[in-house]
Formats: C-alpha cells, sequence, structure tokens
C-alpha cells in the first residue's frame, strides 16, 4: 500500500461559521475582540492598521462617544446598572460594522433618554418607536446583542450572553452543563406568569430556517 | 489523470459511517484486511463544538459542519438546496440533511437507538401494506444486541417496560432517567390518556462504557455531543484503526469496476480532491455511503456494461425512496414549570401508535417530546413580542421554563416513483452530478400524520397550550432509506436478505438503502445490526470459503 495522497486543498480545509461570513482578516480577530475591551471597535474594524506591541507603547486609550452612548441607552434598555463593558464594546462594534446607520439611531436613542429623563426600559422604548419608527428595530438589536450575545448576525459570546444570566438558576447553556450526570432528574424552579407588557408594537417572529 | 498506485485488500469499503467503520472493525479483528475509502476529511470533535458555539442559529444541525468541495453535502434542509435537489409535489419533504466525514452522519444524531418491531419486517404479510423484507425480526435479533453492545445502548429493563421487540439479552446499560420535564409528562399522560410513555433506548451511557464518559447532560446530542458520551461513528473509526484497518479519507469513490462477465466486482476508483485517480482492488466490495450516497455512486458506474448503473438489473436502484416525514408543534403550556433542556435531546417517547391493525390504512409512528433547551427560543420570541429591560427577562423565564415542542416519526412505504436520479445541470467541483430526488408523500403516510396532528391537539389541550406554531407542512426527519431495497426477486430488488446484490456477488450494501420498508423510530440501530450481518457472511465467506 501506498502513502495517502495530502492535498493543499484538503489541508486547508478549516472553515467556521462565522468564517464562512467574515473574511481572512476578520476571522482572526473576533476573539481578540473579546479579550480586549476598550480596543474592540478598532478590532472589529481591522486592526491590521495597528502598529505592533513590541514597537510602540500601547496608547491611552480614548473613549468613544458613540460607545459611550451606546453602553447608557443599554443600560437603560436592560433596567441594569452593570453590563460587561468588554461585551457591550465587542457588540457595538458589530452592530455598527454590519449597519451602520445604528450609530446616529443610538445617539437618538441617547438624546431621547436625557430629554425626556427616561429611566426605564420601558419608557425610553415606547418613546422611541413613537418618536421614529425605525428605532423599534436598532431596539432589537441592542436587545439581541445583550440577550443573545449575537451582533450583525454573529456571535460574539454565547455562554455569557444575558439570557443565560437570568436563567442560570435552572438551565445550562448547551454544551456547558456542569451538574454532573442525571441532574436533569431535580425539579427545577416555578416561575409566575408574567404580568408585565411589552413597551413596543409586536413584530413577526420569523425562526430562522434549519 | 490516473495514479500508478495500486491498492488493495481483502475487503474494500466505501463510506465510514457507523456501518462502514464497524464492518471494518469487526473484519480486520478477524484478520481481514480492510481499505475504508471516505469520501469527506477526517474531523475532530472540539473543532466541531468550537463551530457550535459560534454558530448564531443554534438550531442548525448542518451549521457546524461545512462540507469539503470534493464531497459537498446538504449545507442545510432548505429548498431549494445547493446540493440534494428535491422536486416533486412534496419536495420540501424530502430535505434531507446528512454529513460526508470521516465518521459519517452520527456525528449529528440525538442517539436514539430503537429495534424494530417484529411487524416491521413483515407489513405486506400482516398488513397487506408495502413490503416484506426479505429477513426476519429472529435474524436479525443477535445483530441488534451486538450493536448494542458496540455503540453502547441504555435502555429499560423488559420486563418492566416492553418495548415489543423480543430480546435475549437485557441492554447493556440501565436506561436513562428521564428528566423532570420528560417526568412531568409521562405523568400527565398516564393519568389523562390511554397512552403511555417509555424510555427510549439510547446510544448513550448511563456509566462509563468504553472508554467514554458517562452522560453529563449538555442537552447538544445535536449537533454534536461535546464529550463523546454519546455513540458515533468515528468511535468505530478509531477502534478499526487501531486494529490494523486502512482508512483513506477524502477518497471519492466514482466508479465500480466489474469483470468482463459483469458477476464480480473487480475495483472501486476514488478521486482524491484534485481529482488524481486512484484504483482499489479486492476480493470483497461494501457500499456503505449513505442511502443516497450508495445510490448515486451505483448509477454515476454506468457504463456499457450496464448502461442503467450497477446493481440495477431491476431497475431499482434509486427508487423507492422512503423516510420518517414528521409533524411538529411548539406552544406555550400553561401548566407549571417544565424547563426542557436539562439533559439529553430526547428522552421520552409514546409508543403506542408505532404498531396496530390499522396499519392496513394508514402509517404508523412515534412521538417525542423534545428536551430540547428553549432559552434562545424564547429570547427571540419575547423581543419580537416587544419586550424590552426587566419585561423581557420576566418573558424570557417564562418561555424557555413553559415551551414545549412535539414531534413525530411517521411511516413511509416504498414507492418506485419516489425516485434518486443523477442531476443533469448541477455538478460537484470533482464534475460529479449532485443527487436530484422526485418526492411525493404517499397517502398512507399523509393519513397517518393527520392522525398526529389530531394527537397533538390532544396534547395541547391537556396542556392548556396557548400560541400554537405548526412546522408547515411535512418535514423531513432525516431518515432516508429504500434507494437499493432488499428483496427475495431479482426482478425488483437490487439486494437480498444478506444485503449482497442480486447483480453482483462480491458486492454487498449495508445502508438503510436496502430497507424495505422503514417502520417507526430512528433507522441507526438497524443500519449497524445490518452492517455486522454484512460482516458476518463475509468473515464465513473469507475465513471459511
Amino acid at each position: 500500500m501506498t502513502q495517502e495522497r495530502r492535498s493543499p486543498v484538503a489541508g486547508s480545509w478549516r472553515a467556521s461559521p462565522n468564517a464562512i461570513k467574515l473574511n481572512q482578516s476578520m476571522r482572526l480577530m473576533r476573539r481578540d475582540v473579546l479579550l480586549s475591551g476598550i480596543g474592540a471597535l478598532a478590532a472589529w474594524g481591522g486592526a491590521s492598521a495597528a502598529p505592533a506591541l513590541d514597537t510602540v507603547p500601547p496608547p491611552v486609550p480614548a473613549v468613544d462617544p458613540g460607545l459611550a452612548r451606546f453602553m447608557d441607552v443599554s443600560h437603560c434598555l436592560t433596567d441594569r446598572t452593570e453590563l460587561d463593558s468588554a461585551v457591550g464594546a465587542a457588540l457595538y462594534a458589530g452592530m455598527v460594522q454590519a449597519k451602520p446607520e445604528r450609530t446616529a439611531q443610538i445617539a437618538t436613542l441617547y438624546d431621547l433618554k436625557a430629554k425626556y429623563r427616561l429611566i426605564t426600559a420601558a419608557e425610553l422604548a415606547k418613546a422611541a418607536e413613537k418618536a421614529d419608527k425605525a428605532l423599534k428595530e436598532t431596539i432589537h438589536d441592542i436587545m439581541i446583542g445583550w440577550y443573545r450575545g449575537v451582533a450583525g448576525g454573529k456571535v460574539v459570546v454565547y455562554r455569557t450572553a444575558l439570557m443565560f444570566d437570568i436563567t442560570k438558576d435552572a438551565i445550562y447553556p448547551k454544551t456547558y452543563a456542569a451538574g454532573g450526570p442525571f441532574y436533569w432528574t431535580t425539579k427545577p424552579p416555578e416561575v409566575a406568569r408574567p404580568t408585565g407588557l411589552p413597551a413596543l408594537s409586536p413584530s413577526p417572529f420569523v425562526v430562522e430556517p434549519t | 489523470m490516473s495514479s500508478d498506485q495500486n491498492l488493495s485488500a481483502d475487503v474494500v469499503i466505501v463510506g465510514s459511517g457507523v456501518a462502514g467503520s464497524s464492518i471494518a472493525n469487526e473484519l480486520v479483528r478477524a484478520g481481514i484486511s480492510v481499505i475504508v475509502l471516505e469520501a469527506g476529511p477526517r474531523v475532530d470533535r472540539q473543532h466541531f463544538v468550537e463551530n457550535f458555539r459560534n454558530l448564531e442559529n443554534k438550531p442548525s444541525y448542518q451549521g457546524p459542519f461545512p462540507s469539503t468541495p470534493w464531497a459537498p453535502h446538504p449545507p442545510n434542509q432548505q429548498s431549494p438546496n445547493k446540493y440534494l435537489h428535491t422536486t416533486g409535489p412534496d419536495a420540501e419533504a424530502y430535505q434531507q440533511a446528512y454529513l460526508r466525514l470521516m465518521g459519517g452522519t452520527t456525528w449529528h444524531w440525538a442517539g436514539c437507538a430503537w429495534r424494530y418491531l417484529p411487524s416491521d419486517f413483515e407489513l405486506k404479510t400482516r398488513y397487506g401494506q408495502g413490503r416484506d423484507w426479505a429477513l426476519s425480526y429472529d435474524d436479525l435479533e443477535p445483530f441488534y444486541y451486538q450493536a448494542e453492545v458496540m455503540m453502547g445502548v441504555c435502555g429499560p429493563d423488559p420486563s418492566v417496560e416492553d418495548l415489543g421487540s423480543p430480546r435475549k439479552q437485557p441492554y447493556p446499560m440501565e436506561a436513562l432517567p428521564l428528566s423532570y420535564a420528560g417526568e412531568q409528562f409521562r405523568k400527565l399522560i398516564t393519568e389523562k390518556t390511554p397512552w403511555r410513555i417509555v424510555h427510549e433506548p439510547q446510544a448513550r451511557n448511563t456509566r462509563p462504557y468504553d472508554g467514554r464518559p458517562t452522560c453529563e447532560g449538555h442537552n447538544n446530542c445535536m449537533p454534536i455531543c461535546p464529550i463523546g458520551a454519546m455513540y458515533n461513528g468515528s468511535y468505530s473509526v478509531y477502534h478499526a484503526e487501531a486494529a490494523g484497518a486502512k482508512f483513506i479519507p477524502n477518497a471519492v469513490v466514482y466508479k465500480i469496476e466489474r469483470d468482463a462477465a459483469n458477476k464480480k466486482v473487480t475495483a472501486v476508483h476514488y478521486y482524491d480532491p484534485d481529482k488524481g485517480s486512484h484504483r482499489v482492488s479486492g476480493k470483497y466490495f461494501v457500499i456503505a455511503a449513505h442511502c443516497i450516497e450508495t445510490a448515486k455512486l451505483l448509477l454515476l458506474s454506468a457504463d456499457e456494461q450496464s448502461p442503467d448503473g450497477v446493481a440495477n438489473s431491476s431497475g431499482h436502484v434509486g427508487r423507492n425512496m422512503m423516510d420518517h416525514t414528521g409533524v411538529q408543534v411548539t406552544f406555550i403550556s400553561g401548566d407549571k414549570a417544565l424547563w426542557p433542556g436539562r439533559g439529553p435531546l430526547e428522552t421520552n417517547v409514546i409508543d403506542n401508535f408505532r404498531d396496530g391493525s390499522w396499519r392496513n390504512e394508514r402509517g404508523a409512528y412515534l412521538v417525542h417530546m423534545v428536551d430540547d433547551n428553549q432559552v434562545d427560543f424564547a429570547t427571540q420570541l419575547a423581543i419580537s413580542k416587544g419586550y424590552v429591560g426587566r419585561e423581557l427577562e420576566e418573558q424570557i423565564r417564562y418561555l424557555a421554563s413553559h415551551t414545549v415542542r412535539l414531534f413525530s416519526h411517521n411511516e413511509a412505504l416504498p414507492d418506485p416513483e419516489n425516485r434518486l436520479t443523477l442531476s443533469k445541470t448541477e455538478k460537484d467541483v470533482l464534475g460529479i452530478p449532485h443527487p436530484e430526488v422526485y418526492y411525493k408523500l404517499p397517502q398512507y403516510t399523509v393519513r397517518s400524520c393527520d392522525h398526529t396532528r389530531s394527537v397533538f391537539k390532544q396534547l395541547i389541550h391537556l396542556m392548556h397550550g396557548t400560541d400554537e406554531e405548526w412546522t408547515p407542512g411535512y418535514f423531513p426527519q432525516d431518515h432516508p432509506s429504500g434507494s437499493t431495497i432488499m428483496g427475495v426477486a431479482p426482478k425488483d430488488s437490487v439486494v437480498d436478505g444478506h444485503c449482497r446484490t442480486h447483480d453482483h456477488e462480491n458486492l454487498f450494501i449495508a445502508s438503510s438503502s436496502v430497507f424495505s420498508t422503514v417502520g417507526t423510530g430512528n433507522i441507526t440501530l438497524t443500519v449497524a445490526a445490518i452492517a455486522l450481518r454484512v460482516a458476518d457472511t463475509l468473515k464465513k465467506e473469507l475465513l471459511h470459503g
């Protein structure tokens, strides 16, 4: 028998779902986005322009005003005082990269919140949709970002998405179970029927085809 | 381009899934040389676990497994499709998903390891429908057990919970305990319906087994078990390789060569990714390349000797395509929280509709209450309803803990008009035509699905369900079968009861493609049992003449 013939084409096959959507330079940067926090915006935009770290001292990070507005609006729309700033930077970068108009729309949300001194998520969402119907989609993007960990159709965080944080007393994210064999036989917590109302008008619910 | 390589073995196997790899393992351990040719690449589990975690559309079972240009597989279950082209009135119902990778499609399966019922092999005799197999349940029973031991199947004690398939030995492992959600569903069914819930037999460890760990309930059996507690074909590949079998990845078989008399296969030819051609000779050949790819290869090998394709004197290669076309509904339970998705994906089944006198007019089926983590679904649903902030979080918790999904596997019948052919217009990078399937649901299946819908409506009512979302039409269950159908008569079947082709004495087929009918329950254990029976036949012939 002879040796298996090795193909350079075969050897290069290692595509991942995100990699399929991204170009080569973007593919290399996703993990860095998660790790670099304040530098994430530059990374998502293409860090190849950044100088090498071993030749230039790291710059003092400047606060991107767009990112600051995004974080402020996010705190309001989640009714949370604490959100992870590194995740926020990556979400904002992904969101704006996919839809550049989000920068201005988030600024509008920020201005609305300040102008009317809005406190709760419901107040801001209602005011936003009343002011401009297009802002509903922007709010959806922000909710999808924080709760699903997805921005611009790409996964930014999985295990630490808020949807898993708020259900962690009952269930694990898929592939991250830590309860040991047969944990699933125990009784999970009861959940009362919610009484809160939606703040935005309903939208068609489209299940992605498999 | 043709290489001067001269690969040869006692037995040459095309396909490295459960069937091909388990045959290889059996034969090589009996001292028989084996070469396995796999069209796709060798893969590792963690790569695909990472792909899954990075996948935005988590329910996409094909998503973590991108195919290669030289061995394409369906990228998804959408019609039209970039690889498997379906046509006919029920084209979407036959949009199957499968993988062309080392280890095969069981990289994503739920581990459900059903034996067929004795009646499933005698549908024509007992109910006047479809066909009888050219083997009986009793013929297959020892190989069912061998397959259960090979895979590591857990299941209930038959003296407590009889699943209807007589057993001579107990399951290798005790049944998997039902989840809390499954247990609540079982209580409801027991107390308020005439039906019952059984523990589904599964190729999943309830104790350390065969060097693999106990299931930890990651709820990701499909698309990828992250720890290998669930059997898949890769484990039989590893075992066979350790014993000396040679597996060649990225080897796309495109031709089956026969002798001058057209009675014996002499070699198969494969392309590597650069379209270099290689010839592999042997004494025996087994095509174990999945139902669709197996038929495709036989048709692709048509030449002057066999103008309609290899092993196709009956004209039945590619015909009689079947599946467990199903019905699915998702709704919000009005009862107490269930929190589905804690534990393995599928643990419980209503099995009352697997057999009965009514099979003379409608197909059998079984019902799963899927134990799937609904947090992501709940989040998307709640956002679409317009919730934000604190109210959104309350909705996510409620919907994730109360969402219920039911689906069924409904029995098809072999119909020669439901047919796989080679595409006349679509080819892959090697110039090999894509498969095309015409499909029209048999009325037998349609009536079965109608019955299922009525049962689901009763269950939704019992659970005070709201927000019903019925998956439109019928959906494929990825259990394709029938394309090289088994039978006694060479005039209307492709293989005999031992899976030997009627036309070529040293050519066997080990795949769901040989199924004469499709019964109920996932097909993989029956595929494995048939494959092990093929291995047994080959051992007898090679070792004892």
